[in-house]
């Protein structure tokens, strides 16, 4: 296996506390293709390194800390989501507890949210919901992972409020203009997640299954699950 | 007239690329550091947030790591964890550990291509 | 670990609070310096109380590295699209929603 630069400089002088943990090469990642970075480190890189490695050396934070972490946004939040959406399908009354209660119904299933609130918004045969955050990029990260590219994108941003039928066209998702589209700016303490329609077609699927069908735009609001044919 | 760089909707805009380009692994780092500021109560998000306000008309031509890295470093150093010396010193100590000169241009990438 | 017992409700409405849900409101429409969460484009602009949040720190306080106390009441405010942006090309019933704290909020008189 070859070693770049920034293997080292990810793992800096860790290597050894971990090396009887998992071995991370092997693991699959969300993005593999981002799992290194070409090219020497930037500024700004170089900057949260710095501002790291100080308050480690201060004794405030870990890298053993910051590291756990990265695994949990790559490994455990990004599915989530799914998973507590699978779950209100096949169970009309944890539906109704996530709805009442998003953060409480994340927590049974052991899914924490930093966030205080989770506003969970039903889509319907005559609603559609889809979430932005207009300034700056609040997203349900411990449910969802990172948010996407084109969450924190300007584009994205400034025209989701004022024309969301033109930007869920861009997802390829129209809706007909009976169905009223209810945008959710993001923009103080509260965190939403969108609980996509059950598809037509899938009686009797497992909650594995199901989740296996959701996507995190789906659950932005950006698109709609279907069975794929 | 907007006098906050981040208030942005209802702004014209083009079209969405829908593509996510997912995160590079320093992003993964800095936003994994943030958390784990956040967590340790160090930082509040409405801090970083007016942080990254302040950047003015820097704002608009930053990525968003960058933007949320300028923030940190802002409200790190107000709240005196430490001082424009010290991250300065620290950060020529990381561009020497990776032969990384205050220019651009390194030959770190001649380095790694062998 | 019981994961159900960890899942205690987080959802305290604010005991005091000046709105009620369904009740009409207009978004103060004025440019203070500072941090602010409630978006520009909303200002000024008239909608109906959707739910009661809770109270919250007030997060232009905590922007500064205050504690933001007393805390303030957080309300869900539902717009009209038609009535946020003057050239709206989707249908009438198209909403907006967010979330506007009590001091940004006045009432409608009728």
């Amino acid at each position: 296996m070859s070693t770049t630069p920034f293997d080292h400089y990810a793992r800096g002088h860790h290597d050894h506390d971990h090396a009887h943990d998992h071995d991370h090469d092997d693991h699959q990642q969300p993005n593999p293709a981002n799992e290194h970075d070409n090219g020497p480190p930037g500024e700004y890189e170089i900057m949260s390194r710095a501002m790291q490695e100080l308050l480690e050396a201060k004794g405030i934070i870990s890298a053993e800390q910051v590291r756990k972490r990265m695994e949990l946004f790559d490994e455990e939040f990004p599915y989530r989501g799914a998973q507590v959406v699978a779950r209100a399908w096949v169970d009309a009354a944890f539906k109704t507890r996530l709805i009442a209660d998003g953060r409480a119904a994340c927590a049974e299933m052991g899914a924490l949210l930093e966030a205080e609130r989770l506003i969970a918004v039903e889509n319907t045969p005559d609603v559609h919901n889809i979430i932005v955050c207009t300034l700056c990029s609040c997203y349900p990260r411990a449910l969802l992972g990172m948010p996407p590219t084109w969450y924190k994108s300007r584009n994205y941003r400034s025209r989701v409020v004022f024309e969301p039928r033109a930007v869920l066209r861009e997802f390829g998702t129209e809706l007909p203009d009976n169905v009223t589209v209810r945008v959710h700016d993001s923009n103080a303490d509260m965190r939403y997640l969108v609980v996509p329609m059950r598809p037509a077609g899938t009686e009797g699927w497992s909650e594995e299954k199901l989740a296996g069908l959701i996507s995190r735009d789906m659950l932005v609001g950006v698109t709609v699950p279907r069975v794929p044919v | 007239m907007k006098t906050i760089p981040s208030d942005i909707g209802g702004e014209p805009a083009g079209p969405v690329d829908t593509i996510d380009h997912g995160m590079k692994h320093w992003e993964r780092q800095a936003n994994a550091f943030r958390s784990v500021v956040q967590m340790h109560g160090i930082t509040r998000t409405d801090e970083l947030r007016r942080a990254a306000e302040e950047l003015g008309s820097r704002y608009k031509d930053m990525h968003y790591f960058e933007i949320t890295t300028s923030a940190m470093r802002a409200v790190l150093l107000e709240k005196g964890l430490f001082t424009e010396q010290e991250l300065a010193a620290k950060m020529a100590e990381i561009r020497a550990r990776f032969d990384v000169p205050d220019e651009m241009d390194s030959p770190i990438k001649k380095a790694a291509s062998k | 670990m019981n994961a159900r017992a960890q899942a205690k409700s987080t959802y305290a409405p604010a005991p005091v609070h000046r709105f009620q849900i369904g009740d009409r409101v207009v978004v103060k429409r004025a440019f203070p310096p500072g941090h602010r969460r409630t978006p520009q484009y909303i200002r000024g602009k008239q909608g109906v109380i959707e739910r009661i949040c809770g109270a919250f720190p007030n997060p232009e306080e905590l922007a500064y590295g205050f504690d933001g106390l007393p805390e303030k009441v957080l309300y869900r405010v539902r717009f009209l699209q038609t009535q946020v942006w003057q050239k709206y090309a989707g249908p009438a019933n198209d909403i907006i929603e967010m979330e506007i704290f009590e001091h940004w909020l006045e009432p409608v008189q009728n």
